[in-house]
């Protein structure tokens, strides 16, 4: 019914808005107004590409001069070294743009904060050096005279035809990322933005969707520098200063970072300010540094969060009951007679402590497994191992006779691996639905936007979540946050759930809804891995019991046997004459 | 060609302990509020400006030669020490106190603005042209061993080491600077331990913009002082806080040393190239350690 929803639903009133503004400039006849169209079409260009990674992926680069300076400077030389056409030059900027993305997004995705800005700011100012410094090449100061502009009919194009070919971009622009933004693409950068390992657990590839949102931000500025290159005729190095990427970065967050319409904002109330400012070049500066140093005091969510109280912000709307698709559940392979999961002699140091030392473990299908033991035993390393959110130094992870030794968190995560954490890590400036779907992430592709939404709905449903699809997950009750971070979990169809300490902080009433729910999930066909303390859960819900003491599987077996081994015994109680019952002494 | 090696290591360690102020600076602020002031470079400028201002003030007033009168640059350095971190106080209050503690990093934009604010305010004032302060020990030469150090790098390096060993003494050692490190370490648990982290977090924004003045008055007689010379000394000491790791002061001043030494070393192939061999250099090291060169990240609990 709906096959591009998202799509159609951003490109018809942008379409309108291009219409209108192309109308414009028809009607204008000065090239002032023009030019104003012209440089407010190119900011926003710059801008929509800088919100992708500034504003969804969380990543402030501090260097995008540097990219406007590939696609200025690609323009240039290719139309006036090799005698390139100049439409074959400005679609060939972008791309070059791209490339020099990647250069720099590869130092950048292991570093974070202040660092990642050194990084992003120090390749601005290597641009920078290069083209003014290169004077054979790039013309230093003196600039590159001579760029061929597009033609039309063999006239170069006037101011006009330049408005209405960035106004195109501009539409095209918006109603593609769009798209993309608002579905699992824009979720896949929002989740990673707030929580770079949760996004991984979910099966998200943070270093893969990071790059991306650095090349994108590239095409785009690059983009922005060979329009205004051609335009001009000339380009030097004077335009490519710090306080150009300080500019592309104050579009985005001015606008609203990680809204989809903040870079309009930005851009024409950056663009408006430009133009009455240069009236009095006097004021100018101090009007630019008033507005960086008190706008985002004053707006911290941008011009676009200004918007956000005064109509109730329409939520996804909860699914009619009755037609609600049964809770999916992934396809188990055909059985083997192996275990669904082996640990083979696993080993973890760090430092001098060890923490796991030669486990082996089996999980199967069906089945609850509780691992237990005592405060330090490894237990929640061991669930790290298996999810690779950190690496054995030894040993071998089989997932259904698959060695994934080596395989990383997202990619375990798709294999049917999925988890929940210790410490709550939810998505929590996303509604609980964009949370589950984000879960999903793996399983989405090859399905539509409603399908995606029908099999979030079944999980909540499944989860007794659903009165909650529509509600931010930071503003609940820590018991409900609980049980969104497994309905998260269990959005990604997994084979395996591993549930870290699922009771901690619940009241009993709580623990014991969460035990049926367990049972529930076992019942679909999961297996499930806890770590858990509470000791009535556990001996409630499992049907195999491991015990971990530092860093050894000092038991294994059903409840009953478990509650009787004089080692657990010892290792909770750490004597031999004391025959407290385990349930007891645990809690 | 020993010679010119030690002649460029000791203007490299000049140049550098000046980056080692500015970056000690960064660190000041990071420890107590995990923010920055990318403004730093601007309180550098200005400091010289104002330097220079109080030097031409009292020389005008007594009508003598401030070159003659090494008092009147310790005058200047006072000046510029005492205003630039007087407005490193409005400059917490306005651009950081409302971010300071919050995610995103809208402190960047803020403190950017109170930067050009000021810039502006002091192109007003003094224009855009470059001045010379005077050396307050003349333009002699001092040779050892065939190695020449002007007097305004002694004079440099001797300051700014003193200052640095000062700072690194009283952090470890006097009872304001253990409450600025438990700042650093755990905000809420120094705020419950009675420790005022307001007073903490505005004392660090004014003692690092105290030092940005300073640095530039120190460096004015060796370069020509103009209002845009701050910005690529800032982002050099914001390197060298960096790759020294910015919770660590040490590995701050000696950041700042190493890129001094290094860019003064690239000067002697290629004056052109030195910034783009530092910065480049700075990326390197940060895309194989992260966490900078002595900063051990502690693996984040999961």
């Amino acid at each position: 019914m709906r096959a591009f929803p998202s799509l159609l639903r951003d490109a018809v009133p942008a379409a309108g808005a291009g219409l209108a503004l192309i109308a414009l400039a028809f009607l204008l006849d000065n090239d002032f107004y023009l030019r104003i169209l012209f440089m407010g079409g190119v900011y926003f260009l710059c801008a929509t590409g800088m919100n992708v990674l500034a504003g969804y992926a969380g990543q402030k680069s501090l260097g995008q001069a540097g990219l406007f300076a590939v696609g200025a400077y690609a323009v240039a030389l290719l139309t006036t070294r090799l005698e390139i056409p100049a439409a074959w030059a400005l679609a060939a900027a972008p791309l070059v743009a791209a490339v020099a993305g990647v250069v720099i997004a590869l130092p950048s995705l292991r570093v974070k904060g202040p660092s990642l800005a050194l990084v992003t700011l120090a390749f601005g100012i290597v641009v920078e050096k290069i083209v003014t410094e290169w004077t054979d090449l790039f013309g230093g100061a003196q600039g590159i005279y001579g760029i061929v502009p597009l033609s039309h009919a063999g006239e170069p194009f006037g101011m006009r035809q330049w408005v209405v070919l960035v106004i195109v971009l501009c539409v095209v622009s918006h109603a593609i990322l769009a798209g993309f933004l608002r579905g699992r693409f824009g979720r896949a950068l929002l989740s990673l933005q707030t929580d770079e390992i949760a996004a991984e657990c979910a099966g998200i590839s943070v270093y893969r969707y990071k790059t991306l949102a650095f090349v994108i931000a590239a095409a785009f500025c690059g983009l922005g520098g060979a329009l205004i290159a051609q335009q001009n005729q000339y380009f030097n190095s004077d335009f490519i200063t710090f306080h150009l990427s300080i500019f592309i970065l104050l579009l985005v967050l001015l606008g609203g970072a990680g809204r989809l319409h903040g870079p309009l904002a930005g851009a024409v109330v950056l663009t408006l300010t430009e133009t009455y400012l240069a009236r009095w070049p006097f004021a100018q500066h101090f009007v630019y540094g008033a507005l960086l140093l008190f706008a985002l005091y004053l707006m911290p969510r941008g011009i676009v969060g200004l918007f956000d109280r005064l109509p109730a912000r329409k939520r996804p709307p909860g699914r009619a009951p009755g037609r609600q698709p049964a809770m999916p559940v992934r396809t188990p392979e055909p059985g083997t007679g192996a275990p669904l999961l082996a640990l083979q002699g696993i080993g973890k140091a760090f430092g001098g402590v060890v923490t796991a030392s030669d486990v082996s473990l089996e999980v199967w299908p069906r089945r609850i497994h509780a691992l237990i033991g005592p405060n330090g035993a490894g237990k929640s390393t061991l669930i790290n191992i298996v999810t690779g959110v950190i690496r054995a130094d030894g040993g071998r992870i089989l997932l259904n006779g698959r060695d994934i030794t080596h395989a990383s968190a997202h990619e375990r995560a798709r294999l049917g691996i999925a988890r929940t954490f210790q410490n709550l890590r939810l998505f929590g400036d996303m509604t609980v639905m964009e949370n589950v779907l984000v879960g999903a992430h793996t399983r989405i592709p090859g399905r539509s936007e409603s399908q995606a939404l029908d099999h979030a709905a079944a999980v909540l449903a499944f989860a007794g979540l659903s009165g909650h699809a529509g509600t931010q997950a930071r503003s609940l009750p820590y018991g409900v946050q609980r049980r969104v971070e497994l309905a998260r979990a269990l959005a990604g169809e997994p084979a395996l759930l591993l549930l870290d300490e699922p009771a901690a902080g619940l009241n009993p009433q709580e623990t014991a809804e969460l035990g049926r729910l367990i049972r529930k999930i076992g019942g679909l066909g999961i297996a499930v891995l806890m770590v858990e303390h509470d000791m009535g859960l556990v001996m409630g819900v499992s049907d195999h019991i491991v015990v971990l003491d530092r860093g050894v599987v000092i038991a294994d077996g059903n409840p009953v046997r478990i509650q009787a081994d004089p080692r657990v015994i010892e290792a909770y109680l750490g004597t031999d004459e004391d025959d407290e019952p385990l349930e007891a002494a645990a809690c | 060609m020993l010679i010119t090696l030690l002649q460029a290591l000791v203007g490299g360690l000049t140049i550098g302990a000046i980056y080692a102020l500015v970056a000690l600076g960064f660190s000041l602020t990071y420890a107590t509020t995990r923010t920055l002031n990318f403004a730093q470079g601007d309180f550098v400028s200005v400091g010289a400006f104002v330097g220079l201002a109080a030097a031409g003030l009292v020389a005008g007033a007594l009508n003598i030669d401030p070159a003659s009168y090494p008092w009147i640059y310790t005058l200047a350095a006072l000046a510029a020490t005492i205003a630039m971190g007087l407005v490193g106080w409005p400059l917490y209050l306005a651009a950081i106190r409302p971010f300071a503690g919050k995610p995103g990093m809208s402190w960047v934009m803020s403190t950017i603005g109170f930067g050009i604010v000021m810039q502006s305010t002091a192109l007003l004032i003094w224009g855009p042209g470059t001045r010379m302060l005077a050396a307050p020990l003349g333009d002699g030469v001092l040779r050892l061993a065939g190695v020449g150090f002007r007097s305004q790098e002694v004079v440099v390096l001797v300051l700014a080491f003193l200052i640095l060993g000062a700072f690194d003494y009283s952090m470890r050692h006097t009872g304001m600077g253990r409450c600025m490190r438990a700042v650093a370490l755990n905000r809420d648990a120094a705020a419950l331990m009675g420790i005022d982290v307001t007073a903490a977090m505005t004392i660090s924004f004014v003692a690092s913009s105290a030092l940005a003045g300073l640095s530039g008055v120190l460096i004015a007689p060796i370069v020509s002082a103009s209002l845009f010379m701050g910005l690529l000394i800032a982002l050099k000491g914001f390197s060298a806080a960096i790759i020294g790791g910015l919770a660590h002061p040490r590995g701050c001043m000696l950041g700042g040393l190493i890129i001094g030494v290094v860019e003064s070393l690239t000067g002697l192939w290629s004056a052109q190239w030195r910034e783009i061999v530092v910065f480049v250099l700075v990326i390197a090291v940060l895309s194989v350690a992260p966490n900078g060169m002595f900063g051990k990240g502690a693996p984040e609990k999961v």
